[in-house]
């Protein structure tokens, strides 16, 4: 499985760049986080249209809901955590609630996103934070094309979004079937069979790829599907592909509270009884490392999935 | 009739209206939202462009009530101007009311944002006074604070980022009633010398009898003349004004009163 990398950074702001073009109502609305998308070139051509607060989240994300109620669509970027923590009220009442147009780009989503950094800068509760808000929608793309379709879809919804993006340095891997982000829609992007499933979201889908041809190998077929979009869930094709492997690992860089094993734990608890073991941080804080070490560190390496995998279809 | 004269009589009959709302609904916040009756009054009824009828009119001016605890005050008035009817002001807080607890822009025709959580209020403005500028738009964004509510820091962005911005278009009042909901603010976690803090952070100043409703126009005026900085007028008020029971009785930050208090009230204002 060759991986590479990509910005998934500078794919978010290229893709405002040309939504800016054709909608003159987009907006950029940063906190010093100019660098962070490098978007010299959004303040050169819409200078009018790109606003810096300045080193205050939790001004951004109420300027973001004054300008979004009077028919602008701000895109928020900052780091994941200080939308979804440093301003989190400020998300929750005066966006999510009063449902307002407002796009939030997290950055850092994960710990690998945030690597040598350390605990600081690694933002793997982003998402569990954010699911529990009404109105929310959330998308985790895995590659630099998922960022710029989710930024088109996301400007289509008349509502809060959020997109969690990475370091700037983002692992991705060809994967052949798969096809554009669609908002929503969960995508089957690996069927070798019914033995298990592996549910993953973000920038560790090059692993689970990885995990499953290495299962193959060993007589293991694995249903990898990617879940693009925590919420709205896409509950029936998750439900569907959990009572046809009855055996489902889920795998994300975030802890496995709150976002996708949580997520799918309940699917499975609601709709589609099967065995769970959810890869991720296990409630723990994890360290400065860079992305691939801290993964292996933490129980996220490929070793990991197959073994969850083997586990959960012997207890079938 | 004289212009002052009929605002002073729209705000004598709202503070009635709040009263009347809170004493109905069994509880609110009557001190905080008497201290801010004057300059809503002035605001709703002489000074801000809106249109009843079309409460989303994109050139409308913009009005928060940063301190969201003092909305049956903004909720009177907007029965008042015609946004609803007065009978829907007893719902206040009632299940499925569209006048909730503090501010709901979605349930309440005329509220531009939400609040309640306090701090809020200034950067909000300055999004919609930044969206003034973006869409050019002439409205203007008027936001009411508290003066405990300068307690907290997500205020102060606010008020950096608006003078950085130079947002001419954004006037905000200080309701300075000396109190929050534990007692006096200077007792608490002191905010002055206000007027220095403001102005050394780059916006205009000025002072004024927040419930003198000429003092009240005659600020704003001024505010609206200044051009390249935003506004701050410092309000001084009185919590509870108008109704002498409750007038720096701090009591009376959050309750209703009771029948026989009611009574007393209505029947020195002279009935509802």
């Amino acid at each position: 499985m060759e991986t590479r990398q990509e910005n998934s950074r500078v794919a978010f702001k290229n893709a405002l760049i040309d939504l800016a073009q054709e909608n003159k109502n987009c907006v950029l609305v940063c906190s010093d986080t100019i660098l962070v998308v490098k978007a010299g070139d959004f303040e050169k051509r819409f200078p009018e249209r790109f606003i810096d607060v300045g080193i205050s989240e939790q001004s951004a994300v109420d300027v973001s809901a004054g300008l979004a109620s009077c028919g602008l669509i701000p895109f928020f970027v900052t780091y994941s955590g200080f939308i979804t923590m440093r301003a989190c009220e400020q998300v929750r009442s005066f966006v999510a609630y009063p449902n307002l147009n407002v796009k939030f780009i997290g950055a850092n989503g994960g710990m690998a996103s945030g690597e040598r950094e350390g605990v600081s800068h690694q933002f793997f509760e982003d998402i569990g934070i954010l699911r529990t808000f009404p109105n929310m929608t959330i998308c985790v793309p895995s590659n630099a094309e998922q960022v710029k379709d989710a930024v088109n879809e996301v400007a289509k919804v008349k509502g809060p979004c959020f997109i969690r993006i990475g370091s700037g340095r983002d692992s991705v891997c060809d994967i052949p079937g798969q096809t554009a982000f669609q908002l929503g829609k969960a995508q089957i992007i690996k069927e070798n069979g019914t033995d298990v499933a592996l549910f993953a979201m973000g920038f560790i889908l090059p692993r689970v790829m990885e995990a499953c041809e290495e299962l193959k190998a060993e007589g293991i077929n694995a249903t990898v599907v990617e879940v693009s979009t925590i919420k709205p869930l896409d509950v029936e094709t998750i439900a569907k592909v959990c009572n046809k492997t009855k055996a489902v690992v889920t795998i994300e860089d975030h802890q496995v509270n709150g976002a996708l094993g949580s997520a799918v734990a309940e699917v499975i608890a609601e709709h589609a009884p099967a065995r769970l073991k959810r890869i991720g941080l296990q409630d723990v804080f994890p360290e400065s490392g860079m992305p691939d070490e801290l993964l292996d560190k933490y129980k996220i390496a490929v070793i990991d999935i197959k073994e969850a995998a083997k586990n959960v279809i012997a207890n079938k | 009739m004289d212009k002052i004269k009929k605002l002073e009589e729209i705000a004598f009959q709202l503070r009635k209206d709040v009263i009347t709302t809170i004493y109905k609904c069994g509880d609110g916040h009557p001190g905080p939202s008497l201290s801010s009756t004057d300059i809503i009054v002035a605001l709703y009824f002489e000074i801000m462009n809106v249109k009843p009828e079309n409460h989303q009119w994109e050139n409308r001016d913009r009005f928060i009530i940063s301190k969201g605890h003092a909305c049956p005050t903004v909720y009177a008035a907007l029965a008042e101007k015609g946004y609803f009817s007065k009978e829907i002001l007893p719902t206040l807080r009632k299940i499925n009311s569209i006048l909730q607890g503090h501010p709901d822009m979605l349930k309440t025709p005329g509220i531009d944002a939400p609040a309640g959580t306090l701090g809020n209020g200034i950067s909000i403005g300055a999004g919609m006074a930044l969206a003034a500028r973006i869409k050019k738009k002439d409205y203007y964004t008027y936001v009411i604070t508290g003066d405990g509510e300068l307690n907290e820091g997500v205020i102060w962005e606010g008020i950096m980022g608006a003078a950085h911005y130079k947002l001419d278009n954004l006037i905000v009042f200080v309701d300075n009633n000396g109190y929050q909901s534990g007692g006096k603010v200077d007792k608490i976690s002191g905010i002055l010398p206000l007027d220095a803090k403001w102005i050394s952070f780059g916006w205009h100043v000025q002072e004024i009898n927040g419930h003198n409703i000429k003092e009240i126009l005659e600020a704003v005026d001024i505010a609206k003349k200044t051009r390249g900085i935003p506004s701050v007028i410092i309000a001084h008020t009185i919590k509870g004004k108008g109704i002498p029971l409750m007038e720096n009785d701090n009591v009376w930050h959050k309750g209703a009163p009771s029948k026989e208090q009611y009574e007393e009230i209505m029947t020195s204002l002279g009935g509802e």
